[in-house]
């Protein structure tokens, strides 16, 4: 294609679309709907998908020793832990250590505890445990609670598979709604063009007439559709990067401990995905209108 | 003494010498059916040569509609060939099609003018979609506007022109990519004798600077003021074809 004629394709595409108005305006309004429905559950997708990442990393066991329990009874402890087939972690966190930990997660506000070092000191010493595989958490929580010299044992039960639930539910979900509206989008592109081919009925055929090859005729049509598609796919990018950033800014301030997915990443595979999409789905459109109402 | 010479032709001699081998529309047995019982045309045989003037007159319905559109490839016929500069068109594929219609003007009945635009762009709109450089249009569309004599009127819109001078846009546009043939198909229907006398006049100058030109018309004075080779079609046949002709009626 010569790039006179891509600029008179372009052109020409453009002038419909204006002409069009409206038709057009609907046409870009549900693919933009369409790709942003489809971003925005991407989006939400990533996240609990790294959340879950997060999570089953961070899967331990805390065993909160009995303050009653002697020194015998704590070696033995120790030493059943340690050999434990399963295990893959022991780590000591002794009272002195929990409440430096305190102190420095507290920050500015480390005040608050001034005053309990030493005996005053209120927590407890306890253990850190890692399994090898997350998985098996809750089976091992159930042995070692019944060990000597343990007070109770804490774990995140209930936790990962809630959060694994809701990422194929939110998959699930994305996907028919998508489907659904994908099917619209195409649908009124094709309707755009056809109209765009009723109004350029006459200078179609001239065109035929003075032996303009079919693709020549073609082509604007296509171009309109690719640029219908084109500008439904970079709203939904904008929107998603202006809501994402205000959402990531919100849970920094408000949520200090989840971890989110950079902005610069999402708007990355955004336009990855998106604009490809809405460029498909335009063409599809008006493929079905040349293809049914252009005569050539 | 040398009997026998072997002649080298040169270009131009070739030219001249092979352009009588083929005629420029050569209609063998063409047969063209609607369904089985709408017979359109039945057993036509033409010749049309390279510069001839030709007019094809019938009453309405009575196959000249069709027949240009067998030519300029709108239809293709059930049966026969027709050959044009040589070539049988009627086995060509679709996508030649395009190719012969630039060899091939043509001027209708309705004008065929966008109205958005205005006369240049008019005619220039042919030569642009065939991916004419835009260098070549800005020279060939003022020639052809001269010729047709409305130079001056290249920046008024359609709406703003007289019928005849609307039908003298469509000739520009017709010809403004040098097309070896010119056909028009009742080019002055919509148009008051005067105004049809003019058209006529166009048309034999265009054909005097060497395009074939093939007008099918029921205007019977002006087929009788040109004295020039008449074709009847009635009834889907050709009932008389003759040189320096005058328009009879078959009925």
């Amino acid at each position: 294609m010569h790039i006179r004629s891509l600029f008179y394709f372009i052109g020409e595409a453009l002038k419909s679309i204006a002409r069009n108005g409206w038709m057009s305006v609907a046409s870009i309004a549900v693919v933009a709907i369409t790709l942003l429905i489809l971003g925005s559950f991407m989006v939400l997708n990533y996240n609990v998908t790294l959340i879950t990442e997060d999570v089953k990393e961070q899967v331990q066991i805390v065993l909160y020793v009995d303050e009653e329990a002697s020194g015998e009874d704590r070696l033995k402890l120790q030493q059943k832990l340690v050999g434990h087939p399963q295990m893959e972690e022991v780590r000591f966190v002794s009272r002195d250590e929990a409440l430096e930990r305190l102190k420095r997660q507290l920050g500015d506000r480390s005040y608050l505890v001034e005053g309990y070092e030493g005996e005053d000191n209120p927590l407890r010493d306890s253990y850190e445990l890692r399994t090898k595989i997350p998985e098996d958490i809750a089976i091992v929580a159930g042995e070692i609670k019944e060990y000597p010299g343990v007070d109770y044992v804490d774990y995140g039960s209930g936790v990962v598979e809630p959060l694994f639930q809701f990422t194929g539910v939110v998959r699930w979900m994305g996907l028919i709604f998508m489907a659904g509206l994908a099917v619209t989008a195409v649908f009124l592109i094709a309707h755009t063009i056809r109209l765009t081919v009723y109004i350029r009925r006459k200078e179609i055929m001239i065109m035929k007439y003075v032996g303009a090859t079919d693709w020549f005729i073609r082509w604007p049509f296509v171009f309109e559709g690719l640029i219908l598609g084109f500008i439904g796919a970079v709203i939904p990018i904008i929107i998603i990067y202006y809501g994402y950033n205000t959402a990531v800014a919100w849970a920094q301030t408000n949520i200090y401990f989840v971890s989110l997915v950079s902005p610069e990443d999402i708007i990355e595979e955004m336009v990855k995905v998106l604009l490809p999409l809405g460029v498909i789905l335009g063409v599809l459109g008006s493929s079905i209108s040349v293809r049914r109402f252009l005569k050539v | 003494m040398q009997i026998c010479r072997i002649i080298q032709l040169t270009a131009a001699e070739k030219g001249k010498y092979f352009r009588g081998w083929f005629s420029m529309i050569d209609i063998r047995n063409v047969y063209k059916e609607y369904g089985t019982d709408i017979v359109a045309l039945k057993n036509i045989n033409l010749e049309i040569d390279r510069g001839e003037f030709v007019f094809v007159v019938g009453s309405s319905g009575a196959g000249k509609s069709t027949l240009l559109k067998l030519l300029h490839m709108d239809a293709r016929p059930t049966r026969g060939s027709i050959k044009v500069f040589g070539r049988d068109i009627t086995r060509l594929k679709n996508r030649e099609v395009p190719l012969l219609r630039r060899n091939l003007g043509m001027v209708f009945q309705d004008f065929h003018l966008l109205s958005d635009r205005n006369v240049f762009e008019n005619v220039a709109f042919a030569l642009r979609v065939i991916g004419t450089p835009p260098r070549e249009i800005r020279k060939r569309v003022p020639l052809s506007l001269e010729l047709v004599g409305l130079k001056d009127k290249a920046f008024k819109r359609p709406d703003e022109l007289s019928g005849g001078e609307q039908q003298r846009v469509c000739v520009a546009r017709a010809i403004v990519n040098r097309p070896a043939v010119l056909m028009a198909d009742e080019p002055t229907g919509n148009l008051d004798p005067n105004t049809s006398m003019g058209i006529m006049k166009l048309f034999h100058e265009i054909n005097i600077r060497g395009t074939t030109l093939i007008v099918a018309t029921h205007a019977k004075e002006l087929v009788d003021h040109f004295q020039k080779r008449v074709i009847v079609v009635e009834n889907g046949a050709v009932v008389s074809d003759r040189e320096r002709g005058v328009y009879i009626n078959a009925h």
